[in-house]
């Protein structure tokens, strides 16, 4: 098997698993036909296509025809009201929002009344991802701004995508949305302290097991949404197209942006559209890319120079963390809005995946803030109690009901997190599901060259994924920041989307999204042993 | 065959309204916990005499089984696993048994809880597949530390290893896995053992260290030796049940000191059947049947046996049954007796 990070979500251990309980599958909405008395029974014949079919074995010729039976489908929307899981399962994913899916629309896109603006939005993290990859196969450092230009060279004239875009400047206008929406809570001593909110991993766990939490969870939209909007209301008005008009696909370093870009809270319904379309994962761009003969690692005329003027600024650096640098744009609007000079300390507290940042008065050393880092499923964990536990809500149930008491005793007098970068995979986006492997290496630990695809032995079981993602990560920061001025564009972008000006209803309309608990209602087998 | 042993009846402890399933020992005082279906421990005190009185009933709390108990090895906390997903951590205050903490995360039934010998770190396993690790920090504070997903399968059972800090799980994917700790990453699984043909339900190690016994639902009990830092194999297969083995317990007993001790299992025949384990010269295993005793239970399964860790009361072992009674017996050597 090739090392494609579209067919297996993952082989590490610290990514949440689908669950055992899904349902639906076994869901059949196929009608069966009145059943005559004495009537024959049926059996089910399955064609060379591989199509199911009903017949009647006694008498084919007087019976009705073979009726096709109908595959039991499971849609993202059954996945996201369902509890079973604790996240998506990726068979489910890979089938509705496929690479071949996007394929398909493409071909079938043709000039007339239906035809729509295909457009494509790339996350920083799968640039990073693929850059690594070229970077290592060829041995010649490739930036990801390179391989943006020379992926935007590849959609737009071996797709026909008309715009490629990257996702930094949705990011750049999210990260400002998030730091009002810190500013607000703080203000009206809201829900605090507050937790990040564009890990659509973390997002559906806490919707599904933590309900307590979703309170804390930032209500800012995700730069994939929020590149949704840009494209389908802003981007729409200058090209002169309706939302529905345009064929937004969106190229991200995680499969469950597929489930986000299917919540009903990013549905248009009054052009019958979705702020994005269609998602795909750095793999599946990757498999694109193969399937039609393309290689990224050939330069493309003009890949070196100052990005053109376009619609959007290109790259961006927010600096901070390779997972969006939501913690550090915090930390520096607290830092410059302080009436004193703060100074800000960070203890890793286990590992780089689990880090608090403090903000101290330099005069006289007074706690101002306190931040976290923290990625992976069990850090995750840690901070749903340590949240829970600081702010006395309800965690759980059962024995928790004799809790109670005692947990308010203990409740540390220590100053409680003011914010919390929560991300669902270890490493954060880099190391996302949707990422691309780590090569294949071709020597085996004496130095022998070995063909472990073809010997079948698997290779470093344990976290071989580090070396590689460290390797990710400095492909990501390998990008200087070049061209416009993205906060003029940026206060074009609000006077155009809101001409009355930023107000709540505005912001929460453009902006912001909203979460809701999943009653658990699936109930397993019922264990015995 | 006579046997040099016998399984006496010491006390039976009825209580529990529905099957007893796991029974522990405090490892430093005179106290004994056993867990139900119904959801409650029950905790009882003996004296020196070995004189079984009950001394108090945790209602849990837990809205499901109660599947099994840990000690903390200073004998001031209990952890309980249950099927509504959590653990409950439990400490005494003003002589009532108080839930201290609350440990969830797990998506389905957990099966077992174990403490590490120095008792700073806390594993439990569940049907969802996964491992976790905690670390125990002060004021009943713990932190998630691992989660491991290497079985395929139902993790039935975790034990630690008795002083290293090595843990072992046993799966329904019919293996058994170790882990370690890579002080400058994370937990790993260094040793899957396999050689069990079906479901394996309980581990305990030897009490001189470098031993592993296996209880399984392929009627066997398997022992697995140490023989590198890292490796563990297969050493001896102990057969003789008619039905699965649920439990395996190893003490030193009342076995001579130059022995490995006695291993007792226990199971769906019903039958307490108790091994004297040797090293031979050539350092193969020897093995010899000292003392059985059928339908212990009557005739119920037997869930669990647990050999008394304390000085002076090595040769008394503990059972539970799905008759929800948790009996008490003592190996005795038929020569001391007559």
């Amino acid at each position: 098997m090739a090392f494609s990070g579209a067919l297996t979500l993952t082989d590490l251990s610290d990514f949440i698993t689908p669950s055992q309980a899904c349902i639906k599958p076994v869901e059949q909405t196929n009608k069966a036909p009145e059943k005559q008395l004495g009537a024959a029974s049926t059996e089910i014949h399955i064609d060379s296509g591989g199509a199911y079919y009903e017949v009647s074995p006694d008498d084919p010729a007087l019976s009705a025809p073979p009726r096709k039976l109908e595959q039991a489908q499971i849609s993202l929307n059954d996945c996201l009201a369902c509890s079973g899981c604790i996240t998506s399962a990726e068979s489910v994913l890979i089938t509705l929002q496929s690479h071949t899916e996007v394929l398909n629309f493409l071909d079938s896109n043709s000039p007339g009344e239906s035809y729509k603006l295909p457009t494509l939005s790339i996350a920083p993290q799968t640039l990073a991802s693929l850059a690594a990859a070229i970077s290592s196969r060829t041995a010649v450092p490739t930036t990801p701004r390179q391989i943006l230009r020379r992926v935007r060279v590849f959609c737009e004239t071996v797709l026909g995508f008309t715009h490629v875009l990257d996702t930094s400047f949705a990011r750049h206008l999210a990260l400002r949305e998030h730091v009002q929406e810190f500013d607000e809570r703080r203000a009206q001593s809201g829900q605090m302290p507050m937790l990040a909110s564009a890990c659509p991993g973390w997002i559906c766990y806490a919707e599904k097991t933590h309900s307590e939490i979703l309170p804390f969870i930032a209500r800012t939209k995700s730069p994939q949404q929020t590149m949704g909007t840009l494209v389908k209301e802003w981007m729409g008005q200058t090209w002169r197209k309706l939302p529905h008009e345009i064929y937004h696909v969106s190229v991200m370093p995680c499969y469950d942006k597929k489930l986000e870009a299917s919540r009903t809270d990013f549905y248009n319904s009054v052009y019958s559209t979705r702020d994005v379309d269609c998602v795909i994962t750095t793999g599946e761009l990757e498999l694109i890319l193969q399937e039609k003969g393309w290689d990224l690692s050939s330069p493309v005329p003009g890949e070196l120079d100052d990005p053109p003027p376009s619609t959007l600024p290109e790259l961006m650096v927010h600096p901070g963390t390779s997972s969006g640098s939501y913690l550090h744009a915090i930390i520096s609007h607290v830092k410059t809005t302080s009436p004193t000079p703060l100074v800000l300390s960070v203890k890793t507290m286990r590992n780089s995946d689990y880090e608090e940042y403090i903000l101290r008065r330099e005069t006289d050393q007074v706690e101002v803030f306190k931040g976290a880092k923290c990625y992976g499923f069990r850090n995750l964990q840690n901070v749903v109690r340590k949240v829970g536990k600081e702010r006395g809500v309800r965690v759980g149930s059962g024995a928790a009901g004799r809790l109670a008491g005692r947990a308010q005793s203990n409740r540390a007098l220590e100053r409680g997190l003011d914010y919390v970068e929560v991300m669902a995979c270890p490493g954060g986006c880099v190391n996302g599901g949707g990422q691309l492997k780590p090569p294949a290496s071709t020597l085996d630990a004496e130095g022998y060259p070995r063909d472990w695809e073809e010997t079948g032995v698997a290779q470093n079981a344990k976290w071989g994924d580090k070396e590689w993602t460290k390797k990710v990560e400095e492909a990501y920061w390998s990008v200087e920041q070049r061209g416009d001025d993205a906060d003029q564009l940026l206060g074009r972008v609000l006077d155009d989307l809101c001409p009355a000006g930023l107000d709540h209803e505005s912001r929460n309309r453009l902006f912001r999204t909203s979460y809701r608990a999943v009653e658990s209602d699936v109930v397993g087998l019922a264990v015995k042993w | 065959m006579a046997l040099s042993y016998t399984v006496q009846a010491i006390q039976q402890l009825p209580g529990h309204e529905d099957r007893a399933w796991h029974v522990c020992w405090n490892p430093t005082k005179p106290l004994l916990a056993s867990c139900s279906a119904d959801k409650s421990v029950r905790v009882y005190q003996y004296n020196d005499a070995a004189n079984f009185s009950h001394l108090t009933t945790i209602s849990t709390g837990h809205t499901k089984t109660v599947r099994s108990l840990a000690w903390a090895p200073s004998g001031k906390t209990l952890a309980t696993a249950s099927f509504d997903a959590n653990i409950g951590i439990w400490e005494q205050e003003d002589g009532d048994w108080e839930c201290a903490s609350l440990l969830e995360g797990h998506e389905t039934e957990c099966k077992s809880v174990a403490y590490s010998s120095s008792g700073t770190l806390l594993a439990s396993c569940s049907r969802d597949k996964t491992v976790w690790i905690w670390e125990v920090h002060p004021d009943s504070d713990f932190e998630c530390l691992s989660v491991l997903m290497e079985h395929t399968q139902d993790v039935k059972c975790v034990s630690w290893h008795p002083t290293e800090e090595i843990l072992a799980s046993a799966s329904y994917d019919d293996t058994i896995k170790m882990y370690l700790d890579d002080p400058s990453d994370d937990w790993f699984c260094f040793l899957t053992l396999t050689g069990h043909t079906s479901t394996v339900w309980s581990l305990a190690w030897s009490p001189e260290k470098s031993y592993l016994a296996s209880a399984s639902d392929d009627k066997t009990v398997r022992i697995w030796r140490r023989v590198a830092q890292h490796k563990w194999e297969c050493a001896l297969v102990l057969e003789g049940n008619e039905r699965s083995v649920y439990s395996v317990t190893w003490g030193p007993g009342k076995a001579p000191s130059s022995s490995l001790g006695w291993v007792a299992a226990v199971g769906g025949d019903g039958f307490i059947r108790v091994w004297e384990l040797s090293e031979n010269e050539d350092s193969s295993l020897h093995h010899n049947l000292i003392a059985q005793l059928p339908n212990a239970h009557d005739v119920h399964d037997v869930n669990s046996a647990v050999w008394c860790p304390r000085q002076g009361f090595q040769d008394l072992l503990a059972t539970t049954g799905d008759d929800g009674t948790t009996r008490i017996w003592r190996v005795e050597s038929k020569i001391d007796h007559v």
